[in-house]
């Protein structure tokens, strides 16, 4: 039996919802992490305003360049719709390039937050400095790791099938690394939103 | 992890199968017997038996943690223990009881009946499954690895700032606490994302939502609760270890923190997480009761949609745990009000169960006795319940013994009792032989008096205004005559060593029973769901044949027919219904594949915890031993390629599971 | 095999049923004629059905008949399933109806529990807002937590003679009948202040101000205890609240105002004194003690403790407790008598405050002498790296005997 067949026992034609039990599960999983970002958010919401003795937001962000990263994430999630659409046509060639352009473009955003973070850090926000600034660093701390891994997961990817050891579908596996990927981005332009354009 | 090759007759010829290739760094793990067959095994039968165990060695270490703060408690002015390692044993006693006992014992009983009660031979994600169980296991060894390294947390269950910040905790205990509920955290997720993707997609042919076993809907509500409330309580337990560990300040006063964000986030999860304990074994004895009552579970959608509705308004009720805390009126009178409500789905159970037992056939078994015992004790804790949802009232009880009286009829009286009767009811099903009845029959009656003696005096002691967490109470307070809080409290201790006797005599019926315990029949108990219709204790593959499901309670249709005057009468033996499935086997199932990466990735969790409490490369470590796992696991197929079996199935007739 | 089995069951099981509605019987009787005594028998000091005051009266009168309905619903639900359990036990009978239930009657029983529920929503809701109520308001007292006790902070109120704030401990002094509200906070971690008799419980939040209302409508002391798990000694944070008359009220006001009198020369009370200057006072403060130069002599507990905060031990033998309400300054027949004193002579007594004969000698040298022996308090100066050396609580200060007998002499002058 080939790899592709293989996978059908768990593909869509066989589950009582019609939905395969990766994508099932990827959906529940960003379900569970729409609470968790709720959470840290929430926390955020709360504490902006307390600056201590730090600086204030308005003193350290810089929003043309923050939003000038956004863009870029933003652009990602495209790049990683015409990997999908692409897997799903079976064109490898497009798979792997739209792949790698969409890992580099996630890897570009959080090269921006490295830089971000340590010119804050610089200014004399430091992660202990206040709670606003605890609650920055965790909160979009956590959603950089979220790229992060993200980023890690479309690298990993391409070399995997590039050997042609996916275990399951190519397809599939592509898509629900982009189900994570287009929930992260969506995640980035609401907390964009709550903490650079809505002032404190 | 076998291929299962059969012949057409009845008897069993299970060939192994020796998946050789090597995918990851090592090859699969091939043992079908002995320790590497459980250490590595993706069984979700396996699995949930050592998700049980673990939870029942975590019960024995949290009940003797209850007997000490009882013994303490036995006396005015009690010295067993001092007031920090008292404030140890409280905390320690209800996180053991929560986190490590109630929620995995539910999880095992989901594990292993779920996939066999919707008809399906797995779980949709075997190596997470594994992944969850270790993680819950080194995450519940870890937290109890605080006792031995300076103290366990002392903060109580609840942990609230900024008591649990580092000036007013300097031990680790809290620091081991946090981590460690981390990892079942993690263990919890993964294991909800599971569960519910089975139900929802693995079901039978035939098998609706609304013809699905009675258990299995309550563990689906309990998964999705946990699916959503898990996650707020990982930001509460992140924000305090970035506290305590990383010098923030999210919970510090002196730095303009608020206090009461910790109480929202952690009350936002703790009372879905309530539900999270309850339900399964609301779902037990929704089991347990139409089968030794002869009749179907009265008002089936009524309870499921109960069930639902507990779930959902159990996310609106969070605040009534803060009455106290200076909410404001608004805020007050609006939990108060939800939370009345939601003592209305609640209700609509007891009415049900009640009407299944009226008119039936009732036989007391031990899984009966526990199973009508959960009724009672139930309602009892769950009008104190009621009565503390009046908000004025709670003012006065909240924080006292009545409270501690409340929350232990409901998790003691009902989710234990529930966890009980389920034990010996599918004892039989998971080891093919029958738990003792008769030190079943003791064992419940030692239980429902241990019970009331140690927490019907609770409700008596909190009304009399004795508070809860204190290490030790004063004759000052105590009262007059002979009821007093000396009376009562003597009492309660008391209770707790008949409640322990009774507990003790479980696990000598479990050794008795293993040793020289009767063979199970078939279908000991004449019983309805689907779980029954394969062999006890269930072969690896669960059935031989998927069935196809044209009822709710499908099993006892398929035993059980009308006849000309509208009697229900026995038309097919269990051995008769077993035959059918088995005269249409599949000839070749692929189960899923064991596998190392779930037990070391899961390792590598604390790890990567222990680090950050004493040293970060010890942490970095973990996070290494973590990414090799994830890399491991993603390159290996969850079912080992066909040409790995032996001997080779010809391509057409392989059913693949996984 | 089945049916035999079942039959078996069911004879032995007639046995077993018998003796299991004896003993359910009886334990509900038992448990309602414990409730009972429970309610009325024992004076427990903390009794949470004995009203004092009005606003717990406001709680006590919603919670009785809830009470009462939840007794009465649980009672009738064990009734109908101890008569389920032995109506329908297997006797024989044969399999029945497979009735899938009955929805006219699921919903008549889901509309029944909900209508008694509204009930008690209307009148829950009605008295939380009641509760809430602090317009009419007398007179205003700050509530201050720390661990393991109560600091009181009476602002100046000219109507009750108090020109000057009064800050003491140990004991809450009202005047009875009088509107007090409480302003509650805390200086360290969440505690929670509960005198059942006089209202349900408020927590004191850090970085808040909470508001609890009390009134006793007698005079006499009233019992409560800290009811928020607030660290290692949480079970020893103990309140009392102390109703007076207006009148005696007003003399406890001028005591706590009378200026401070140093005890005369050459007596042991004067080296107490001294002692006091050297040791209690880095962190105890007694207001208008003076050194020989005539500097006023204050204490520092801001450097000293995590809270920031220890007792002013002015007129500290007009209360009737130290370290928290957790041991009595009255020997035991001497706090016997002001506890069971009629309402009519309690303010006598109560003023009369502790003299050296009252004086619990016992617990207060004990105390002296190691008193985190007595009450367990974070006080080991090695193990109070994590709040850079400050303590929580009292260290042992290692005193003389003969130190701790001049303290003990000083320590009754503060009258």
């Amino acid at each position: 039996m080939t790899t592709d067949s293989h996978t059908e026992t768990d593909g869509a034609a066989h589950t009582s919802t019609g939905l395969s039990n990766n994508k099932l599960g990827m959906w529940l999983f960003l379900g569970s992490e729409c609470l968790l970002f709720g959470g840290l958010i929430s926390t955020y919401m709360l504490y902006r305003g307390r600056v201590g003795e730090g600086p204030r937001p308005s003193q350290v962000f810089d929003i043309p360049f923050t939003s000038v990263s956004s863009f870029v994430l933003l652009m990602s999630s495209l790049t990683m719709v015409l990997a999908v659409s692409a897997a799903h046509k079976g064109d490898d060639r497009n798979t792997y390039l739209w792949t790698t352009v969409t890992a580099i473009l996630g890897a570009t955003f959080v090269g921006g937050q490295v830089y971000e973070f340590t010119a804050f850090y610089n200014e004399g926000m430091g992660f202990t400095t206040s709670l606003f600034s605890s609650s920055f660093y965790v909160l979009t701390g956590f959603h950089g790791v979220h790229v992060t891994v993200g980023v890690i997961m479309l690298m990993s990817i391409v070399g995997i099938m590039k050997r042609s050891k996916v275990p399951g579908s190519k397809s599939e596996t592509v898509e629900m690394i982009g189900l994570y990927w287009h929930f992260v981005d969506v995640v980035w332009i609401i907390i964009f939103t709550l903490i650079y354009l809505i002032p404190a | 992890m076998a291929i299962i090759e059969r012949s057409i007759t009845s008897t069993e010829v299970f060939s192994v199968a020796t998946p050789s290739s090597s995918l990851g760094a090592l090859k699969r793990p091939v043992a079908t017997t002995g320790w590497k067959s459980w250490l590595f095994t993706v069984d979700h039968k396996k699995l949930g038996i050592m998700y049980s165990a673990a939870a029942l060695f975590f019960f024995i270490v949290g009940g003797l943690e209850a007997v000490l703060i009882r013994l303490q408690l036995a006396a005015p002015n009690g010295k067993i223990l001092n007031a920090d390692l008292y404030n140890q044993m409280f905390t320690m006693h209800a996180t053991t009881m929560v986190f490590l006992f109630v929620m995995p014992m539910a999880a095992g009983l989901a594990n292993y009946f779920i996939p066999l009660q919707i008809g399906a031979r797995d779980v949709a994600f075997p190596r997470i499954n594994a992944f969850s169980f270790w993680a819950f296991l080194f995450g519940g060894l870890f937290l109890n690895l605080s006792w031995f390294l300076g103290g366990a947390a002392d903060g109580g269950w609840f942990m609230y700032a900024p008591n649990s910040g580092p000036v007013f905790s300097p031990s680790h205990g809290i620091d081991f606490w946090v981590l460690g509920l981390q990892i079942t955290g993690i263990a919890s997720l993964a294991g909800a994302v599971n569960l519910i993707t089975t139900v929802l997609n693995m079901r039978a042919p035939g098998m609706k939502l609304m013809r699905m076993p009675i258990f299995t809907w309550m563990q689906l509500v309990v998964q999705f609760l946990l699916l959503f409330a898990v996650p707020v309580i990982t930001v509460a337990l992140f924000l305090l270890s970035f506290q305590r560990n990383f010098g923030a300040t999210f919970f510090d006063v002196s730095a303009g923190a608020d206090p009461l964000l910790w109480q929202h986030l952690f009350w936002i999860f703790g009372h879905p997480e309530v539900y999270i304990l309850i339900l399964p074994s609301f779902g037990v004895i929704s089991e347990v009761l139409p089968v030794f009552s002869r009749k179907p579970l009265f008002g089936y959608p009524f309870v499921v949609f109960s069930g639902a509705a507990i779930g959902f308004v159990g996310w609106g009720v969070w605040a009534h745990h803060m009455f106290a805390s200076g909410l404001g009126p608004v805020s007050v009178a609006v939990f108060s009000i939800s939370t009345m409500a939601i003592a209305v789905p609640t209700g609509v159970k007891i009415v049900n169960w009640t009407m299944t037992l009226w008119g039936g056939k009732l036989e007391f078994t031990a899984a009966m006795k526990f199973a009508v015992g959960l009724i009672v004790l139930f309602t009892i804790g769950g009008l104190s319940g009621v009565t503390h949802s009046v908000a004025p009232s709670d003012t006065q009880q909240t924080d006292t013994y009545y409270i501690v009286a409340h929350f232990h009829y409901v998790l003691f009286g009902g989710a234990v009792f529930g966890l009980f009767s389920g034990f010996y009811y599918w004892w039989p099903k998971v080891f093919g032989k029958l738990l003792n009845e008769k030190l079943g029959t003791w064992n419940f009656w030692l239980m429902v008096i241990g019970m009331n003696m140690t927490f019907g005096p609770m409700h008596i002691l909190g009304l009399q205004g004795q508070p809860r967490r204190m290490y030790q109470w004063t004759e000052a307070r105590a009262g007059e005559g002979l009821f007093n809080f000396g009376f009562w409290n003597m009492f309660a201790s008391i209770g707790s060593i008949v409640l322990s006797i009774g507990i003790l005599l479980f696990l000598i019926n479990i050794v008795i029973t293993a040793r020289n315990g009767k063979v199970a029949p078939l279908d000991p108990w004449d019983a309805r769901s689907l779980e029954w219709m394969t062999s006890n204790p269930p072969k690896e593959h669960n059935f031989d044949s998927i069935p196809t499901i044209s009822h709710l309670d499908e099993f006892f249709h398929r035993k059980y027919q009308e006849d000309a005057s509208g009697q229900m009468v026995k038309v097919k033996t269990a051995e008769q219904v077993m035959k059918e499935l088995e005269d249409n086997a599949d000839a070749h199932i692929h189960m899923p594949s064991p596998s190392y990466w779930p037990i070391f990735l899961a390792a590598g969790l604390p790890v990567i915890s222990f680090g950050v409490i004493y040293s970060i490369p010890i942490a970095i470590i973990g996070g290494v031993i973590v990414l090799f796992g994830c890399y491991g696991w993603s390159i290996e197929p969850s079912t080992a390629p066909d040409d790995d079996f032996d001997p080779p199935a010809t391509t057409k007739d392989v059913v693949h599971v996984g | 095999m089945r049916h035999q089995n079942t039959t078996d069951h069911g004879t032995t099981a007639v046995n077993r049923l018998a003796g299991m509605r004896r003993r359910v019987v009886g334990s509900i009787a038992g448990l309602a004629g414990t409730m009972f005594l429970a309610g009325c028998a024992t004076n427990a000091p903390q009794d949470t059905f004995q009203p004092k005051g009005p606003n717990a009266k406001i709680i006590d009168d919603l919670q009785k008949p809830v009470f009462a309905v939840a007794g009465i619903i649980g009672v009738f639900v064990t009734v109908v399933v101890i008569i389920a359990v032995f109506k329908f036990r297997d006797k024989g009978q044969p399999i029945p109806h497979q009735s899938h239930g009955n929805p006219a009657l699921e919903i008549t029983l889901t509309i029944i529990p909900a209508l008694i529920l509204t009930v008690v929503g209307v009148f829950t809701f009605r008295t939380v807002f009641d509760l809430a109520k602090t317009s009419d308001t007398e007179m205003i007292i700050n509530v201050t937590g720390q661990q393991w006790w109560w600091e009181y902070d009476y602002p100046v109120q000219n109507e009750y003679g108090i020109t000057q704030p009064i800050i003491t401990s140990g004991q809450l002094v009202i005047p009875a009948g009088t509107k007090v509200l409480l302003r509650q906070t805390s200086r360290d971690v969440i505690h929670s202040y509960w005198i059942p008799a006089l209202n349900g419980k408020r927590d004191a939040v850090p970085g808040r101000v909470h508001l609890n209302r009390i009134e006793a409508d007698k005079p006499g002391i009233y019992a409560g205890q800290c009811t928020e798990f607030c660290g290692l000694s949480h079970a020893n944070m103990r309140m009392e609240a102390v109703a007076l008359s207006k009148a005696d009220f007003a003399k406890w006001v001028a005591n706590q105002l009378k200026p401070y009198a140093s005890p005369a020369e050459n007596t042991l009370a004067k080296e107490g004194e001294t002692v006091f200057m050297n040791q209690c006072i880095r962190c105890h403060q007694v207001n208008g003690m003076k050194r020989a130069d005539g500097t006023p002599v204050i204490a520092a507990p801001d450097e000293n403790m995590v809270s920031g905060a220890a007792p002013n031990l002015s007129h500290l033998m007009s209360r009737n407790t130290f370290a928290g309400a957790t041991f009595d300054l009255l020997n035991k027949s001497c706090r016997e008598d002001v506890w069971g004193a009629e309402s009519e002579s309690f303010g006598a007594k109560y003023l009369g405050g502790v003299s050296e004969d009252c004086l619990n000698q016992t617990d207060l040298r004990g105390w002296l002498r190691n008193a985190p022996a007595m009450k367990p308090m974070y006080a080991n100066p090695a193990l109070l790296t994590s709040s850079g050396g400050k303590y929580r609580g009292m260290p042992n200060l290692g005193l003389t005997e003969s130190d701790i007998e001049k303290l003990v002499a000083y320590l009754l002058t503060l009258k």
